[in-house]
């Protein structure tokens, strides 16, 4: 068995209907295929850097968990068919960081809530001129397509 | 001393604050990834991170695991 950090980026859709619940449709994958889920929780809820079918939004969820690396081949493939996950990352790590344990009990905590994701249709921020600066830029505008819609 | 006056528009190169046995740059941590991006969004060269090869190929795969996962912008 090996330890793994996985990142999976859900759909708020699902996410506005019940965030735990979406925290459970990532865990239950990783049970599902032998895996051992040590820590999850719902790392942050973000604008995207580009869009995703459609979505400028999704809440991402941050687990590790031990599984032996046949399973993983099994869990990349169940969550390549999710369509409720726009985004997977599975990588191997050594150990797990030490904040996660009392990171993912805090969310176990009864009356523990999360705002819900704000409205993907919200206007887009005013695109201000990239100024060419001296220094080094600290952040970079992000450039959303402006073609892109809602799915049905 | 470098001269970086070949493009007045070249950002000049930020501060490597990296040791090379600090942990391996990770791809969550977007605020500092942000710092090794041009305004079109590409990697600045190991030249103007000041990171040496390993450092850069770590600052590489980071950035495009980031960006796999729509947390930073792919080059404009
Ligand atoms: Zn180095």
């Amino acid at each position: 068995m090996n330890l793994y950090e996985g990142m999976f980026l859900l759909d708020n859709q699902v996410v506005r209907a019940d965030w735990k619940s979406a925290k459970n449709l990532v865990a239950d994958l990783v049970k599902k295929n032998g895996g051992e889920v040590s820590t999850i929780r719902r790392w942050d809820e973000r604008r995207l850097a580009y869009a995703i079918r459609g979505r400028r939004r999704g809440t991402y969820y941050l687990t590790y968990f031990k599984a032996a690396p046949e399973a993983i081949t099994a869990i990349r493939h169940d969550f390549e068919l999710e369509e409720r996950v726009l985004r997977y990352l599975v990588l191997r790590v050594e150990t797990l960081p030490e904040t996660e344990v009392e990171l993912a009990k805090a969310e176990l905590v009864e009356g523990y809530t999360v705002p819900p994701p704000p409205s993907d249709d919200e206007p887009l921020p005013v695109e201000e001129p990239v100024a060419v600066v001296e220094e080094a830029p600290a952040e970079i505008v992000e450039e959303v397509p402006s073609e892109a819609g809602t799915e049905a | 001393m470098a001269e970086y006056s070949k493009s007045s528009r070249t950002p000049p190169p930020p501060i490597a604050t990296r040791n090379c046995d600090d942990p391996r740059i990770d791809y969550k941590e977007t605020v500092y990834l942000h710092k090794f991006l041009t305004p079109q969004a590409q990697i600045l060269s190991r030249k103007r991170s000041g990171f040496c090869t390993q450092c850069q190929r770590q600052l590489k795969e980071a950035i495009k695991r980031a960006r796999h996962m729509a947390l930073m912008p792919f080059v404009n």
